[in-house]
């Protein structure tokens, strides 16, 4: 028990020095050291440095409404007329979870086509995608005589939802940050929702408008005849058209069927024009530039649209074929405007309207107040407590008050190895640290002091005062872990941050304490040839 | 030793006052239980739900100036920040749906309740800024909370809360016997009864930081009352034929300088995060430092009490054939 071994003492320094090391940049600026010292200090929570941070949720029901919309579109061409097929009318209607297929004309003996119209159905009805059962993604069964319901299976569901989690993921990344150098976090929360963490990032507003658009992108054949859009306002539309309204071309109405989506669309930037207003370039892939430049070459002299989510942004004449597949919109958006709606647009549409659940933002001036009360609180504290050990205990104390420093120190070398974040009340957990670090010293202590109050050697009774206060250490200790690891694992934001640094300053505690303070002592024990401490 | 604080030995019988200490320490549960029950907790944004914006004082910005200028049924107070800045923090739920726009009166029901919250938030900061020309810097906090978040939030807080207490009654159990395990959980949901009497008792804001300083108390009880534990065991296996009384004293008064020495070190840091951590921080700090003070009590006198009435011994083994009991080489 009290023989230090050469290699242990080595191991134990070996510790402390790898901890200054990695605890170093926090203390000092280490952007010109040399190359082997890590340069990097603890990462700061976002309460520490500022920024914002948003929870979202991809609703279900959305999610599973806009798949049934587009199998709608599916059912649309499954059912038109083709060189050996009647084509089959009918009216969807979308009802939360379900679509309810009617069909709209009997034959002449009053049928109704079911029997055909579930056969083309089926030949639509895909895999559920990444399944592994095999399973169809959708659940089509027969609703009276001229009716079908379309309805999505929870295997189906599940699938769903997963696969419009990882492309939400993906989206918000490419809008928040399209160059991809932001320090921003995005974490995956449950089944259905995404956590956002942009430090730095003053303004909440910015990015829910970034995040709210469903970017949905279309290039839609435009009617312009004048007769028709004034009966479309007076409430007749003619059929396959919608009426769309844009803040630069008033209403207009549009091809309901687009000639060019937002999955032709390679990628998206902002530019500036002649006149160097912003503007914003495209470039179409293969696919899309063949069919735009199809487009543009059966209809010349007609308006071609540029819509999203609904607002027509701009609407060109086709003056000639554009081939190459290069498209840009002009229009009256400023420089971060033209920014943003070109990340929308190369990212892609969501699979679903996010809904924001909980946003909180943090300046990065109240971040800085923060830290430095933190720090001043910890200063404070640990001075305080150094003094009354060292009055408690003398030079016991002086021992107990390094193996305290060792501790601090090595708690920021461990939040740097983990790469863990500090927060406030991280820091509030190490000060409490501070506190508590002290009680495997006064446990060790006071059994020493009673031992040699029992009039045992200075050398017994250190032995004893460590073999007998390691188990309720070791006791004691583990049950604030438990409540530490627990605290962690369920806990979220402050409570995690909290759990953290308590959790590595219970570990880290009881090395100081126990095995640097017991290797000072030893030293000393043995340099000094002590016959009594006086604790 | 330098300085003698506390003298080296001491002989208090405390287990002869045990039932004193059991009925005080169930008026102040009751008196707990009847504090949440008639004057609640003050829930914060976390668990209530809503919005709490943070603005620094100025002469041209009050609180009386927010309060007139800004719509919506707010409560705007004032507080001051860890370097005496005076701030305005003003606490909202939803504002009325007329304020935020014709779309928003078209919304169902079901999305209102979705997006009410964010929607008012929203509605809130852009009149701030509008009324009083702020920028994204003026506002130093800004939390908004929605209604599904919230009530989750509490939950898996109890949750943690739960399960943490269940891990350490095992533990115990495990490590000592379950009288000590009972004696030990007693002891800590007596601690957080406490505590959260207190909260209630003071109005002190209830949120997620709460959780962790509840959370840090248990922790810390539960050490308290272990050492105590630790020393039971030991002299029992010394002396078997001492009275359990006796037995619980001595331990109790060998181990009470260390329970005052740990708690005071610990009670110092923590004043030290009330008086210089910040307005953030202090709602935590206050009812840690009261539960590190209930926790070093009831580890006397709820714990030990609890355990001498189940009994001190280990059960299961005679205790000197029990490996494992012994010091560690």
């Amino acid at each position: 028990m009290l023989q230090f071994p050469a290699w242990k003492v080595l191991l134990v320094l070996g510790v402390l020095v790898w901890g200054v090391v990695m605890a170093l940049p926090n203390a000092v600026n280490m952007s010109n050291a040399p190359g082997f010292m890590p340069k990097q200090a603890v990462n700061l929570g976002l309460d520490l440095r500022g920024g914002v941070y948003l929870e979202m949720e991809i609703p279900p029901a959305e999610v599973i409404s806009s798949r049934l919309s587009v199998f709608a579109r599916d059912v649309r061409s499954a059912f038109a007329r083709t060189a050996d097929r009647e084509p089959i009318y009918f009216q969807p209607e979308l009802r939360g979870r379900t679509m309810l297929i009617k069909l709209s004309r009997p034959d002449a003996d009053g049928n109704y086509p079911v029997e055909e119209a579930l056969r083309r159905l089926d030949r639509i009805n895909g895999p559920i995608e990444g399944g592994l059962a095999g399973g169809k993604t959708f659940e089509i069964t027969r609703a009276g005589q001229d009716g079908i319901l379309v309805s999505v299976s929870s295997a189906s569901e599940s699938a769903m939802l997963e696969d419009a989690l990882s492309k939400t993921m993906t989206i918000v990344r490419r809008r928040v940050d399209p160059e991809g150098v932001a320090e921003i976090s995005l974490t995956p929360s449950g089944n259905n929702r995404i956590v956002l963490e942009a430090p730095g990032e003053p303004d909440p507003e910015r990015l829910k408008t970034l995040l709210s658009r469903d970017g949905r992108m279309t290039f839609n054949l435009v009617e312009s005849s004048p007769a028709e859009i004034a009966s479309a306002q007076a409430g007749i539309v003619k059929p396959g058209y919608r009426l769309l309204e844009g803040p630069e071309t008033g209403p207009l109405l549009v091809r309901e069927i687009p000639e060019v989506v937002g999955s032709d669309i390679a990628t998206a930037s902002q530019g500036n024009d002649e006149a160097n207003r912003p503007q914003i370039n495209f470039r179409l892939n293969a696919n899309g530039a063949r069919k735009f430049y199809e487009t543009t070459r059966n209809n010349s002299g007609q308006l071609f649209a540029i819509v999203l989510d609904d607002v027509i942004m701009s609407a060109p004449r086709i003056n000639e074929p554009i081939p190459g597949g290069s498209v840009r919109i002009t229009g009256t958006f400023t420089m971060t405007e033209a920014q943003d709606l070109a990340a929308i647009i190369a990212a892609g549409e969501m699979p679903a309207k996010v809904q924001f659940l909980d946003q909180r933002v943090v300046s990065s001036t109240l971040g800085e107040d923060s830290i430095e009360s933190g720090y001043r609180a910890a200063i404070v504290g640990l001075a305080l407590v150094a003094f009354f050990m060292i009055l408690a205990y003398g030079l016991q104390g002086i021992f107990a008050v390094f193996s305290l420093v060792a501790n601090i120190v090595l708690i920021f070398a461990a939040l740097s190895l983990l790469g863990a974040t500090l927060t406030l009340p991280g820091i509030a957990g190490i000060i409490l640290t501070i506190g508590m670090a002290v009680d495997a010293n006064v446990l060790v202590f006071e059994r020493i002091r009673e031992e040699q109050q029992n009039g045992r050697s200075v050398w017994t009774a250190v032995q004893a005062g460590y073999e007998r206060a390691l188990i309720t250490i070791l006791d004691a200790n583990i049950t604030t872990l438990f409540a530490a690891v627990i605290l962690y694992s369920l806990g979220s934001g402050p409570v995690k941050g909290f759990a953290v640094t308590l959790a590595l300053g219970i570990i880290t505690s009881v090395f100081t304490a126990f095995v640097f303070t017991r290797m000072l002592t030893i030293f000393w024990m043995k340099t000094f040839k002590t016959k009594r401490f006086a604790i | 030793m330098l300085i003698k604080y506390w003298p080296t030995e001491t002989k208090i019988p405390f287990m002869r006052y045990r039932y004193v200490g059991v009925v005080l320490s169930v008026i102040m549960m009751v008196a707990s239980v009847y504090l949440v029950m008639t004057r609640g907790l003050n829930l914060g944004v976390d668990f209530a739900g809503g919005s709490v914006v943070e603005l620094r004082q100025t002469d041209s910005v009050t609180v009386a100036d927010v309060r007139d200028r800004i719509p919506g049924g707010l409560t705007v107070n004032s507080a001051t920040d860890s370097n005496g800045a005076e701030l305005v923090v003003i606490r909202f739920g939803e504002v009325d749906a007329s304020l935020l726009g014709p779309e928003f009166a078209e919304l169902t029901d079901e999305e209102k309740a979705d997006r009410a919250s964010a929607a008012s938030n929203t509605f809130v900061v852009n009149t701030l800024k509008q009324e009083f020309g702020l920028t994204d810097q003026d506002i130093l906090r800004n939390d908004s909370v929605g209604p599904k978040v919230s009530g989750e939030l509490f939950r898996e807080g109890l949750i943690a809360l739960g399960v943490a207490t269940i891990m350490m009654f095992l533990y115990i159990a495990f490590r000592y016997s379950w009288s000590y395990a009972v004696g030990g959980i007693a002891a800590l949901i007596h601690d957080a009864i406490g505590t959260i009497g207190l909260f209630s008792l003071l109005q002190i804001q209830f949120d997620l930081t709460t959780i962790a300083a509840l959370l840090t108390i248990i922790g810390y009880s539960v050490n308290d009352s272990v050492v105590v534990f630790d020393r039971i065991r030991e002299i029992r296996r010394k002396y078997k034929q001492m009275p359990a009384t006796e037995v619980i004293d001595i331990a109790t008064n060998q181990t009470l300088s260390r329970t005052f020495l740990t708690g005071g070190t610990t009670l110092i840091a923590i004043l030290a995060i009330a008086i210089f951590g910040g307005p953030v921080l202090q709602g935590m700090s206050v009812a840690m430092i009261w539960g590190i003070i209930i926790g070093t009590y009831s580890s006397i006198y709820f714990a030990a009490a609890i355990v001498l009435m189940l009994g001190v011994d280990i059960n299961r083994k005679p205790v000197e054939d029990t490996p494992g009991f012994e010091a560690m080489p």
